[in-house]
């Protein structure tokens, strides 16, 4: 077993010193590669912990209309309760509901306390979403509930800001996955060309009797190495420049509110990503070339 | 050893190599197949080492059926077997040792049986004090005894040759021609594929003619004046 890992590495070795100027401009291009799939997933990741971060603060208000009797509010709590999309569901009559009005002005929200014995103010639900793309849809179906007068949640623009975000983080998916392809291609030709100029070797190593698996090890060792080699780049960047453009905006993105993530543990989980990344690609790759070249030779 | 029953080849391109052989060659016999360019003798060579399978009809060699052999077992069967060609094939990286130790790493031979059996092989090939030089280093007549060396190392039943002496001169093909005919005097039946008629006639073996894909004669006296 370490025998035959060692020859691999051995040959694998070989490979590389052999074609060292293949290897490398190959290592390059999976680097390129490797810093947009990098770039991707941190603009990803920092997009979804926005997302989660409004999704969190999104609330509905669901006015309950006056004509309810106390004693019905449970039921319709319930119903609302079981709507998908309803997460969280806390009631809060019409006094609590002057007390925050108060609370929000401060000392000058005093001269409201006129109203405690008349008070204007409705019965209410507040609402905590599971997301908040689908805002609109969710009001509509609350506001069918019966006793219900109107549902407030903030407008189309927190709808529309929420599907922005969800759009960045679908799109930037799509473009992992189509480089990690680019760099899966770009390692399978590399890999090609070391098999093309290894024809004699491979032929006489079938000649006595290697097996497939034999033959292919060494080659899906030199693609897995040109994934790591391209790989280095990609991390350091990762970590210095996370940490330039966190620093540099103060970990926060437009306001308060939008929050970066913090550059510890999460450029070593991305860096991580990376590596694994680079070798993933580099084992794939080889592999299909190494098996593409094999499978039709007896 | 060798069992070929209705044997016919017919490529993709509708070439018809071999049409209807059955031939049958004994443990340890020595045989020459001669034939001019296109008679089907390389097809042989290709059916016989499994790198081809035959269109119709049964090869057999050692019990196993190479042409419905699976794929998965054609490296296995091929340590089984010793294949010579004219063009040396010798990994030009790798010295003499190297060369002959190839064959026997890819079967997971520890390193110390690697060593011994080289030994062994450079001592029948008659190469020892070459353990260490490269092929460059190496006359046509030692190249092509380190690639019979690699052939032979596994100890195959079968060591089938491709015009082995079609690069060399009679001194050097003289050589090669006793080194074959010293494995075979160890047991190894020996299949040589020649053009060469001085080796047939000097060195008489039971000796097949073939000729568009079909065997023509098949003679035990051999000798090119007797085919």
């Amino acid at each position: 077993m370490f025998r035959k890992i060692g020859r691999s590495f051995k040959e694998a070795f070989w490979g590389i010193t052999h074609h060292v100027a293949m290897v490398i401009s190959t290592a390059n291009a999976v680097t390129i590669t490797l810093v947009l799939v990098s770039v991707l997933s941190l603009l990803i990741a920092n997009i979804s912990q926005i997302t989660y971060d409004v999704e969190d603060d999104i609330q509905l208000y669901v006015k309950i209309e006056n004509e309810v009797l106390d004693e019905d509010i449970q039921s319709i709590q319930n119903k609302i309760s079981r709507i998908a999309g309803v997460e969280e569901i806390e009631y809060s009559d019409a006094d609590n509901e002057l007390d925050r009005f108060i609370a929000a002005y401060g000392e000058a929200g005093k001269i409201y306390e006129i109203y405690r014995q008349d008070n204007p103010l409705s019965r209410v639900f507040i609402i905590k979403v599971a997301n908040g793309y689908s805002l609109a849809e969710l009001s509509t179906q609350i506001s069918t509930v019966e006793g219900i007068q109107s549902v407030d949640f903030g407008g189309a623009t927190v709808e529309d800001f929420v599907k922005l975000l969800n759009g960045i983080r679908e799109v930037g998916t799509i473009f992992v996955i189509a480089l990690a392809l680019l760099a899966i291609f770009l390692i399978y030709n590399t890999i090609k060309i070391t098999i093309n100029s290894r024809k004699e070797e491979i032929g006489i190593m079938r000649l006595v009797g290697a097996t497939n698996s034999y033959i292919r090890s060494p080659l899906v060792l030199e693609g897995m190495f040109i994934g790591i080699l391209g790989s280095i780049i990609p991390i350091l960047l990762t970590i210095f420049g996370y940490n330039y453009i966190y620093t540099s905006l103060n970990g926060q993105l437009v306001s308060g509110i939008l929050k970066l993530i913090d550059v510890f543990p999460f450029t070593l989980w991305v860096s991580l990503l990376v590596l694994v990344a680079g070798v993933t690609v580099g084992v794939i790759g080889s592999y299909i070339s190494a098996t593409i070249y094999l499978r039709y030779k007896r | 050893m060798i069992h070929l029953e209705n044997v016919s080849k017919v490529y993709k391109n509708g070439t018809n190599a071999l049409n209807n052989i059955s031939l049958d060659i004994e443990d340890g016999e020595f045989v020459y197949f001669i034939g001019e360019t296109g008679s089907g003798k390389s097809t042989l060579i290709r059916l016989l080492d499994g790198e081809e399978v035959p269109t119709k009809g049964k090869v057999i060699v050692n019990g196993t059926n190479v042409g419905r052999l699976r794929f998965s077992k054609v490296p296995l069967y091929r340590r089984k077997i010793g294949v010579v060609f004219q063009d040396y094939q010798l990994l030009k990286n790798k010295t003499v040792f190297g060369n002959i130790a190839f064959a026997l790493e890819v079967t997971n031979m520890t390193k110390k049986e690697v060593s011994q059996r080289v030994r062994e092989v450079l001592h029948i090939i008659d190469l020892d004090n070459e353990i260490r030089n490269y092929p460059t280093q190496l006359s046509g007549g030692q190249q092509q005894r380190v690639v019979i060396g690699r052939a032979i190392a596994n100890r195959p039943g079968l060591l089938i040759c491709d015009e082995p002496t079609g690069n060399l001169d009679p001194r050097h093909s003289k050589e090669i021609i006793e080194l074959l005919q010293k494995i075979n005097d160890g047991g190894t039946t020996v299949i040589v594929v020649t053009h060469d008629e001085a080796l047939v006639e000097n060195y008489r073996k039971r000796t097949i003619l073939l000729d568009n894909g079909r065997i023509i004669s098949d003679n035990a006296q051999g000798g090119y004046s007797h085919v």
